[in-house]
């Protein structure tokens, strides 16, 4: 007989496996926790999980996290540059150019980059919203923010030259960047250079 | 200089300990009886890859879970175990998370086969690699601009291929990629064959005892200075065979003896001793960029000259290197190279010869 936990925990460890970034040893662990020392913080992770669920949402406009109902932080509040907009990958890039507080605009979550290998095409990102918005909002400046891989800088060209037909001036982060890598990989002070630095994405 | 090896479980080496020569070694058996696997742990040892395979389970010897190269190299101890699915490195006992780390403190190496005459007699992607392998060792820009530029180009063949109506925008998105890395690579291929032209030439006169001069010039594989406007001009064909027309993955290395194209011109002799040319000019190269010599790895490739081309080869080999030449039979052996110790090799195992 093949001994193994019971199928509960089966279940979860299954589960667990298959949230990115964890792991089978990892996903054991993470359940050898909840079974000992981490048995109580579980109705509580729980309800955390339904809570993220039922009330927390993309916006509309920029792709940043909101509570249902409430504003968005950026897109309408009359303290930032509504004429000034940065294309970053995802919500936690936000974040990092808001701790770097070189950055008044406002933001466009693109939620990926292209990437054909890996079969990201332009309709499974927010491209067409953003070309949309850059008209609707009749954007002075967009700011493309990515990474400085093969996917983020392809990405940046297929942007600019999707938008420049509407007349904005685009523009991209100073050298400073890792070679190859995304906004993740930099402290606040170098990402705040690179804002200040920014300069015009050519063709 | 190596001064110490000891091998586990490597191939069809089970337990072996050797202690090559300062400067030529002779490892001598008959066909596959682990001479060849016993050069090439040393090359595993040095650059953590091997000319013979890119899967590293097949180091392992059969029904072992596991192999160990160990060496001594410069004041260095290297260690190198595998098991079929990861590695563990060491240097002077502290473990290495990065290779980088424990390349910067191994040898550089150069390999020399009989696969080598791909060089004259193959495709131009045999010149390439060989160019990438030293350029890499050059170089330190190179590799990630080569990387980025066959992503980028393995995504805009897909794309070329993938659709009935072809994306431009996003197949040049890529092309600009390919052009910003492709100025990269011309630069460093350019500057490379620039170095190792004289050393060619040099080599080749000298191993071939007679006055064949050879050359080795670059061809870019697109034409102009931009591969962006290149591959503008490629439109209609690429609409057609729905592939990258042109760029740097289609360079090549024109190689000639006496003027004329080595390939198709060259006699076999002649072919073989270009190959052989254009490998040690990649040992002077590396040696004049580094200031230490790498470590040369011969297999076999003595018994396929003939006596005249054999002495010269021995005679050209840097004095200053550490050579290791594996070889089926010693009967050429002259005087001159007795300053050398002999490793025999029967069945897996490695005995030294007084
Ligand atoms: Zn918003």
């Amino acid at each position: 007989m093949n001994a193994n936990y019971p199928a509960p925990i089966q279940r979860l460890i299954l589960l667990l496996k298959s949230l990115p970034g964890l792991g089978p040893r990892s996903a054991e662990r993470l359940m050898l926790w909840l079974m000992g020392r981490g048995h109580t913080r579980i109705p509580e992770l729980a309800e955390a999980l339904v809570h993220l669920r039922n009330h927390v949402t993309e916006c509309p406009a920029c792709g940043f996290f909101i509570e249902r109902g409430a504003a968005c932080l950026f897109c309408q509040s009359d303290k930032r540059n509504q004429k000034l907009l940065c294309v970053v990958e995802s919500a936690a890039d936000v974040l990092r150019l808001e701790r770097s507080g070189a950055f008044s605009g406002i933001y466009h979550v693109l939620g990926g980059k292209l990437s054909p290998l890996d079969n990201v095409t332009p309709s499974d990102l927010r491209i067409e919203s953003l070309a949309r918005r850059v008209h609707e909002l009749q954007s002075e400046e967009v700011i493309i923010a990515l990474g400085s891989d093969v996917e983020g800088e392809s990405t940046a060209h297929y942007l600019a030259d999707l938008l420049r037909p509407l007349g904005v001036r685009i523009t991209r982060l100073a050298q400073g960047m890792p070679a190859g890598g995304g906004l993740e990989q930099v402290d606040e002070l170098t990402l705040h250079q690179a804002m200040s630095g920014r300069r015009l994405l050519e063709s | 200089m190596l001064t110490r090896m000891t091998v586990r479980d490597f191939r069809c080496l089970a337990s072996v300990e050797v202690e090559p020569h300062p400067r030529l070694t002779f490892v001598v058996g008959r066909n596959a009886q682990g001479k060849t696997s016993l050069l090439e742990a040393v090359c595993v040892l040095m650059r953590l890859q091997s000319p013979r395979t890119s899967t590293r389970s097949d180091w392992l010897r059969f029904g072992a879970e596991s192999c160990l190269i160990e060496g001594v190299w410069e004041q260095h101890l290297l260690r190198h175990a595998q098991t079929k699915s990861s590695r563990r490195l060491a240097v002077n006992g502290a473990v290495c998370s990065r290779a980088a780390e424990y390349l910067s403190a191994s040898a550089l190496v150069v390999w020399l086969d009989h696969a080598d005459m791909n060089l004259a007699r193959g495709g131009a992607e045999h010149r390439r690699r060989h160019l990438d392998f030293t350029a890499a060792q050059l170089f330190p820009e190179y590799l990630t601009a080569l990387r980025q530029y066959d992503r980028a180009l393995r995504a805009r063949n897909f794309l070329l291929k993938r659709d009935i109506n072809i994306s431009w925008r996003q197949v040049d998105a890529h092309g600009v990629i390919m052009d910003k890395n492709s100025a990269i690579i011309v630069r460093c291929r350019r500057e490379l064959v620039r170095r190792i032209q004289p050393w060619i030439a040099d080599a080749q006169l000298k191993l071939s005892g007679a006055a064949e001069a050879a050359s080795a010039v670059y061809a870019p594989g697109f034409e102009g200075d931009s591969l962006l406007a290149a591959l503008e001009n490629m439109r209609d064909a690429e609409s057609r065979t729905r592939q990258t027309a042109v760029g740097t993955h289609r360079d090549d290395l024109l190689l000639s003896v006496g003027g004329r194209d080595a390939g198709a011109f060259a006699s076999e002799g002649q072919q073989r001793t270009l190959c052989l040319a254009l490998k040690l000019a990649q040992a002077r190269v590396l040696e004049e960029e580094k200031g230490v010599a790498p470590l040369l790895l011969l297999d076999d490739v003595f018994g396929e000259l003939d006596p005249e081309r054999r002495q010269a080869l021995l005679d050209y080999l840097p004095r200053g290197s550490q050579k290791i030449v594996t070889t089926t039979a010693l009967h050429w052996m002259t005087d001159e190279s007795s300053d050398a110790s002999i490793l025999r090799v029967e069945d897996g195992n490695v005995r030294s010869v007084d």
